[in-house]
């Protein structure tokens, strides 16, 4: 394939990737070329077998394939470029882009960039779990592509370490399937995915839930037996006495999810430390030129109905650079400011619509989310696991006075 | 006369609701709720608890292993691990299109399992 001329490049076709090449193409860019690493296009979404996705999207409630499949079918009726089993190797700031497959290797320069990458999983490393190294510890994503997709069980007897929705989405899955959950482990005084996985997935096959536990260590050898599993005390911190012992052939963790930015880090974008991902205005254009981000790269979503929908913003705001029209203006930051982990976007330019998200540190009840002066919402409870999605209208932007350059956005106790 | 707890799952605020019941089984009075929807969903979640059942069935002639499938509509809750049983029993041969019926009347609830994605031969 010729790969000169290309005007907007999307890297990576899951939801967000699969979303952008789509929008792109419809908001006029002539040639779009979407690049993904594996063989088929759809990303994660095809071990992702549960329903859940598109009732925001999409009205209806579809499993993971489904969501896939009205996007796959989308990118070849438009004519979109598709580069499958192909690596990027390093995208330069000047976006020269480099790819590897069976062909060789190629270089080309499209015009504009959309990173939509993804993110993946906390790894047992990064947590630091004393113990040998047995088989049978898995990331719950792991376990759900061998149980989903290559039809094989990990293990017989299961703890699970976190109660992210992966987490408990396996639990119900490896329990259906046969296995044996001895217990969900969640070091927070509450569960950290949706309270409909909380009820539907564990409470539904009484599924012992453990809050403000974890696992301390792992045993055996060659093969995990156990996990030894211990209260903590409000620091997180394990409490001595507290240890049992659980017996298991297999350790799921679901414990968080990282941005995946390496390619992006090459190419020169500025990290947000707080979301992991690139810091972006309003268009999610990254701090190089041309490149933009949307979705789980940018920051790690609850919906992928929603990692869609900030990948279409990523590719207008490509197509718009694509055919030489910036929007100039001056600069706004959006600071998290009371009980506010994050901000996405990090900066506003020029004139609305913005499309904005922010995620909580703790669990509030009787709340108002404020964005400044410009937009606030009473909230009856906030979460860290609930993100918040605020639209911000041209006509909100126009009240802003002259000569702000901060927006504090924060969380504070409704009157 | 008995009680019952519910937990509504329609919001973040997870309202655990207690239902009075009369020994005929008749919702007398909901209270922990804090909204009009959630009382409704928590009468009906007590009366008829159901929920769509995804899962993957073996398949025969394929050069992918599993194939995806969902329930058209949901079943009742305490069908799901028998309906694995039955699950369990299914070949799914190609060439089946996602939407396409692979087992009708799952244990005579009317209900089908349909294939979630295409499957190859």
């Amino acid at each position: 394939m010729r790969l000169q001329g290309v005007d907007v490049a999307v890297i990576g076709a899951g939801p967000a990737g699969m979303a952008a090449a789509i929008r792109a193409k419809e908001a006029g860019a002539q040639r779009v070329l979407l690049v993904e690493r594996q063989e088929e296009l759809g990303g994660l979404l095809h071990q992702c077998i549960h329903n859940g996705f598109g009732l925001l999207y999409f009205g209806e409630d579809l499993t993971g394939p489904e969501y896939a499949k009205r996007f796959i079918d989308r990118v070849y009726d438009l004519g979109v470029e598709t580069l499958l089993e192909t690596t990027v190797l390093e995208i330069s700031p000047e976006r020269g882009i480099r790819v590897i497959n069976k062909g060789g290797l190629q270089s080309f320069r499209p015009k504009a960039v959309v990173l939509a990458m993804g993110c993946r999983e906390r790894t047992r490393d990064q947590l630091g779990i004393p113990g040998g190294r047995p088989a049978g510890i898995f990331t719950a994503g792991t376990a759900q592509r061998l149980v989903n997709v290559e039809g094989l069980l990990p293990g017989r007897r299961v703890v699970i370490l976190g109660s992210g929705d992966v987490g408990m989405i396996m639990a119900r899955r490896l329990t259906l399937e046969g296995a044996r959950v001895e217990a969900v482990v969640e070091i927070l005084p509450y569960v950290g995915g949706l309270i409909r996985n909380e009820v539907q997935c564990l409470h539904d096959f009484d599924i012992p839930l453990l809050l403000e536990h974890t696992v301390t260590e792992v045993h055996g050898e060659r093969h995990l037996e156990g996990v030894t599993v211990a209260k903590v005390d409000p620091h997180r911190r394990p409490i001595p006495g507290t240890e049992i012992q659980i017996e298991c052939d297999t350790l799921l963790l679901s414990v968080g999810l990282i941005p995946e930015n390496e390619l992006s880090r090459r190419a020169g974008v500025e990290l947000d430390p707080l979301t992991g991902g690139p810091t972006v205005d309003q268009w999610r254009e990254t701090t190089v030129p041309g490149v933009f981000a949307g979705g789980n790269v940018l920051h790690v979503h609850d919906l992928v109905d929603n990692c869609s929908w900030e990948a279409e913003l990523a590719a207008e705001g490509a197509v718009r650079f694509a055919k030489g029209e910036r929007t100039e203006g001056r600069e706004i930051c959006l600071r998290p400011g009371r009980n506010v982990r994050y901000v996405v976007p990090q900066r506003i330019r020029g004139e609305g619509p913005v499309t904005l998200f922010l995620r909580v540190r703790e669990m509030e009840e009787g709340m108002r989310v404020r964005v400044g002066d410009l937009w606030q919402k009473r909230f009856r409870v906030v979460k860290p696991s609930e993100q918040i999605k605020v639209e911000l209208s041209p006509k909100d932007l126009r009240r802003l006075p002259d000569g702000v350059a901060e927006i504090r956005v924060e969380c504070e106790v409704a009157g | 006369m008995k009680e019952a707890q519910i937990i509504c799952v329609g919001c973040p605020l997870g309202c655990r609701a207690t239902l009075k019941v009369s020994r005929e089984g008749e919702v007398l009075e909901v209270t922990g709720c804090r909204c009009k929807e959630g009382r409704r969903y928590v009468v009906e979640e007590f009366r008829n608890p159901v929920r769509v059942l995804t899962a993957t069935v073996l398949t025969e002639g394929s050069r992918v292993p599993l194939l995806p499938v969902r329930t058209s509509s949901p079943i009742p809750k305490e069908k799901l691990r028998e309906a694995m049983k039955a699950l369990a029993k299914v070949r799914a041969k190609p060439p089946l299109r996602a939407g396409e019926v692979v087992l009708e009347d799952l244990l005579g609830t009317g209900v089908d399992l349909v294939a979630t994605r295409d499957l190859p031969s």
